[in-house]
């Protein structure tokens, strides 16, 4: 046995090549050719038939065209708007969800499964049902609203509505995976450190906030990292409900990236906009997430140093 | 009040407050559910549901339709696999980030994050591309590659936080006892981490079983999905609601099972106890 | 009998020299397609070719064929194609002209294809592939309103005309108003979901109010919409979203055979593509079936325009089994097969089935559909076309439903077309 068992300060070891080595290959090996494809196209006027001409390089046109088009910049600031208001309602929701259903009551198993229902539903058929229920007339979330009060008004019609229906069915849908993580997470909390304080007189909230909170807290960071990836990649459930509009007030940023590459053929313009993204993430990562999520930091949390 | 008493008080009351939110949270499966059991005229046309509305015209023609049977098979059988693909690695990989202090280990870590963050749509035409080279366009194994490329860092990411969770004693406490690593990885570790698995699994699953953009470009005939079967019962412009409606309550039922079997492993407290006594 | 046979033995002995080919076939998801995908096994046994196809929503078409189709390789060999994207895939179909003779089946002479259609697969002075479809604007009148004495009585009393079929805008918003203020029914049905089909209803009105929106002038597509014409267009079109079902300024296809069919008031009138006539008149689906009047569309200030949005059946240059996605053409155009198709409620191209008198009573569509193609209008066309339709969407549902003054959302359009087209380089 060698220096593995020295884990105190910065010792290095060697990198564990038969742990890594078959996640290293696959991904590697599947995106490398699809990253670099992307971007290079980015730098070129690619129509993605081959019937619409040549494809010819522009080098940073597509980049220029984009910070000139307020489209994309309407889609960015809609696309963030969304994130910024959706995640925390639905963390607000699966946090509390997963408090209230942390202990065994009759027929405990059988309601966090339904419960993830919504997750599971097909993105396409969540969209197709909101927009159904909001429809005029035979829509039943729509009626509701009426017989509670709410005006008339075609809720997706209107710009203001839509986004918030738009973010509703997002919240909807979302907010049991949320409770899934930190449920595993609160099942993971060794119950003897709950004990110790509740012995110490500790109440609800402060067990909260001495004990759950800051054990569960990497679990939450994880959480709301990996709803952020997918919500950035939101597609089907906004194009059948809205189709971006209306005008542009649902154009999301992914909904914009599938018009320029599918609706109007323009897979560079495309690209570039991936790689907007792309940079956006990579400083995401590593400013917010290296404070806060960095391994290092992970292990302090969970009081293995 | 006694503490009994206080006990079963509260857990009624829970148990009353999960039944409203379930059933605020399940309404629009509900009405998905319902209309797969009534005829498109009644659905639209506003009325109130009557038990005399129920038919299962739209299940018969759902399951008659050849194209959705292919496709619900297409999807258990590369859904499982890639889960099974994506979460064996993703494991083995999260661990060994987790657990060794190499030089970058960030650095790694960042990267399967960045990969996972590529918006598929600029990936999409480079798969396809490569596939149809490579001539895997339209097989299992070329979905199941795909879906395996984004599931796997996903894994590796949601792993994380309940691996860097567990208490490194009783891995040293295996090793001291002459266990090797990989040994002690899956007869100690991963037991300790079994909800995290179940986790990493349920969605993993889902993330396959849901995929359209992938599925749409990257097959056609042959190793066609279930979701791309459902848009071709859309009929088109004019909706046929109650099959597509059926479908998708028949969509729901494999992932609800896949779920409710790997519930029995998050079982609490497997972390208490132990070595540090 | 002796004629089944030999045809039986012919097919087969060419069945044999043709080998058992396969062909990929796109279709577009529609009543059509799939009415014709339930007799393909008599195709593959009469010809040994085996047809696996795929079927997808139209813009998801339009993708998979803009990847899969290429100048040197193609994963079809044979797609269908919306109109309004021959421009963009023109360069990679073989022509018409260069198409095998069939051997099973007979090559369709052009000439049966309705001569309003033929333009749909025409491009660069060529034909490129067949027109399958004969799909253009047919108005939809509810028979039983129009008939009612009641209403009829009425009518006549407040306006000082008999009701019925709206044969002018003026007439169509007189009826519309009638109905919809007496809670009878709405007046109209609008449509405003997909770009390419919004556009359409704004070319429809711009048209019938006097004015071209995009033509090709030396080689380009260009720019020549009058400005107060267009707003013309708008503004007639905003009269009757005021009498509309509740809900229209989301309408798409599905809602809109909400309110035509399930509906108990439903509506007055509305455009149709004769694609969705048939789920228009089964019984299963709607409550108004066989209380369709059907006619060519009002005539505006500027006369009748019926807007066409039909699809054609194209082989890519690069298929490596051209001759055998042919044959499958021949078939599908075939008269037998046009006719069947035409007993199942779907509309072909082909002019001796639409006008075969043994369906002219039962399928009162199909004098309409004639009368349509005497006024049939298309759509510009032009590779940036879907960047013009999503300015057009936009603006045109902002004028329409009050958010933007009329005239400002047409210098809106005017403005951005202008530019995309700058842009383009024309």
């Amino acid at each position: 046995m060698n220096q593995k068992n020295e884990y105190k300060g910065r010792a290095r070891e060697k990198a564990p090549f038969l742990f890594l080595a078959p996640a290293l290959l696959v991904v590697f090996a599947v995106l490398l050719f699809p990253i670099f494809f992307s971007l290079i196209v980015s730098g070129f006027n690619w129509p993605l038939s081959e019937g619409a001409g040549t494809r010819h390089f522009v080098g940073l046109g597509n980049y220029i065209g984009l910070t000139q088009d307020p489209e994309f910049w309407n889609s960015l600031k809609l696309q963030l708007g969304f994130i910024f208001i959706a995640i925390p309602v639905e963390l607000l929701l699966g946090f509390a969800a997963a408090l209230l259903l942390n202990r065994d009551f009759f027929g405990a198993r059988v309601v966090r499964s339904l419960l993830l229902l919504p997750v599971f539903f097909l993105p396409i058929l969540s969209g197709l049902t909101w927009r159904f229920m909001l429809q005029p007339r035979y829509g039943p979330l729509n009626n509701l609203l009426l017989k509670l009060g709410a005006p008339e008004i075609t809720w997706l019609g209107n710009p203001i509505t839509a986004y918030l229906a738009m973010i509703a069915q997002d919240v909807w849908r979302m907010w049991p995976f949320m409770f899934m993580m930190l449920y595993a997470g609160l099942t993971a909390i060794p119950a003897e450190l709950i004990e110790a304080a509740e012995i110490d007189g500790a109440g609800f909230w402060r067990k909260l906030r001495t004990v759950t909170v800051p054990l569960l807290t990497p679990t939450i960071m994880t959480a709301v990292l990996l709803r952020i990836i997918d919500a950035l990649r939101i597609f089907s459930e906004v194009y059948v409900m809205t189709e971006g509009g209306p005008g542009s007030a649902t154009l999301l940023f992914s909904l914009y990236t599938n018009r320029q590459a599918f609706g109007y053929q323009k897979v560079g313009m495309a690209s570039a906009m991936a790689i907007f993204l792309l940079v956006l993430s990579i400083i995401f990562a590593v400013t917010l997430v290296r404070r806060n999520m960095s391994l290092d930091v992970l292990e302090e949390k969970a009081g293995n140093r | 009040m006694k503490k009994r008493t206080r006990k079963i008080l509260i857990d009624i009351a829970v148990a009353i407050t999960a039944f409203v939110v379930l059933v605020m949270e399940l309404y629009p499966i509900g009405i998905t559910v319902l209309n797969g059991f009534r005829r498109d005229i009644v659905i639209l046309s506003g009325q109130p549901f009557k038990l005399s509305q129920l038919t299962l015209r739209s299940y018969q023609m759902v399951l008659k339709n050849v194209g959705f049977i292919v496709g619900m098979k297409n999807s258990i059988i590369i859904g499982l696999l890639s889960t099974g693909i994506s979460l064996f690695i993703g494991a083995l990989a999260s661990y060994g980030i987790a657990r060794f202090r190499f030089r970058w280990r960030n650095g790694l870590a960042y990267s399967f994050l960045v990969f996972r963050m590529l918006p598929q749509i600029s990936l999409v035409i480079a798969l396809y591309l490569m596939f149809s080279f490579l001539g895997i366009r339209d097989t299992i194994g070329g979905l199941t590659l795909a879906y395996t490329s984004f599931n796997v860092p996903y894994v590796i990411w949601l792993l994380l936080p309940f691996f860097t969770a567990v208490d490194r004693a009783y891995e040293e406490a295996a090793m001291v006892d002459g266990c090797t690593r990989g040994g002690v990885f899956f007869k100690i570790f991963l037991p300790l981490v079994a909800p995290g698995l179940v986790v990493a699994a349920v969605f993993a699953f889902l993330n396959s079983w849901n995929e359209f953009l992938y599925a749409l470009i990257l097959t056609g005939v042959k190793a066609k999905t279930a979701p791309i079967a459902i848009n071709g019962l859309i009929g088109g412009e004019t909706l046929t609601w109650g099959q597509v409606c059926a479908a998708g309550t028949i969509m729901l039922l494999p992932v609800f099972a896949f779920t409710i079997g790997m519930q029995k492993f998050l079982v609490r407290g497997i972390t208490a106890g132990g070595v540090k006594g | 009998m002796k004629k089944a046979i030999l045809f039986i033995t012919l097919a087969m002995l060419v069945a044999t020299m043709i080998g058992a080919q396969t062909i990929n076939v796109l279709f577009w998801d529609d009543a059509y397609p799939r009415t014709l995908m339930t007799r393909i096994p008599e195709f593959e046994k009469a010809t040994g070719i085996k047809v696996n196809f795929e079927i997808l929503q139209p813009p998801q078409v339009f993708t998979k064929t803009s990847i899969a189709v290429g100048k040197d390789k193609s994963d079809y060999d044979l797609v269908c194609v919306d109109e309004g994207n021959i421009p963009l895939f023109a360069p990679l179909f073989l022509p018409y002209d260069q198409w095998v003779p069939g051997k099973v089946f007979k090559k369709v002479d052009p000439k049966t294809v309705t001569p309003a259609m033929l333009d749909v697969a025409q491009w660069d002075g060529k034909l490129i592939g067949l027109p399958i479809n004969g799909n253009l604007y047919v108005w939809m009148t509810r028979k039983d309103l129009i008939e009612n004495p009641k209403y009829k009585a009425e009518f006549k009393a407040q306006y000082g005309y008999e009701l019925g079929v709206p044969k002018t805008f003026k007439e169509m918003l007189d009826m519309g108003t009638y109905f919809n203020k007496n809670g009878i029914a709405s007046g109209f049905g609008p449509f405003n979901g997909g770009p390419a089909g919004v556009f359409g209803e704004a070319i429809f009105m711009w048209e019938s109010y006097g004015t071209h929106f995009i033509e090709w002038v030396n080689g380009k597509p260009t720019l020549v919409v009058d400005k107060a014409k267009g707003v013309e267009g708008m503004e007639y079109y905003k009269k009757l979203m005021a009498i509309s079902p509740k809900g229209s300024e989301t309408m798409a296809h599905v809602e809109r055979q909400a309110a035509f069919c399930t509906d108990p008031k439903g509506v007055l009138d509305m455009f149709i593509w004769p694609a969705q006539i048939a789920s228009y008149e089964d019984p299963d689906k709607s409550l108004v079936a066989g209380k369709i009047v059907y006619s060519a569309p009002p005539a505006g200030p500027n006369g009748t325009f019926a807007m066409r949005g039909a699809w054609a059946v194209n082989i890519p240059t690069a298929s490596k089994n051209k001759e055998a996605a042919a044959e499958f053409v021949y078939w599908w155009a075939s008269k037998e097969i046009a006719s069947w198709l035409v007993e199942q409620n779907t509309v072909p191209a082909r002019t001796d089935a639409l006008s075969d008198p043994k369906y002219a009573k039962s399928k009162p569509w199909l004098a309409a559909i004639a009368d349509s193609m005497k006024f049939a209008s298309a759509r510009p066309r032009f590779n940036e076309v879907a960047q013009v339709q999503d300015i057009v969407k936009k603006y045109w549902i902002m004028g329409i439903t009050g958010q933007m003054p009329t005239s400002d959302a047409m210098q809106k359009i005017m403005d951005e077309t202008a530019a995309v087209l700058k842009k383009a380089g024309y």
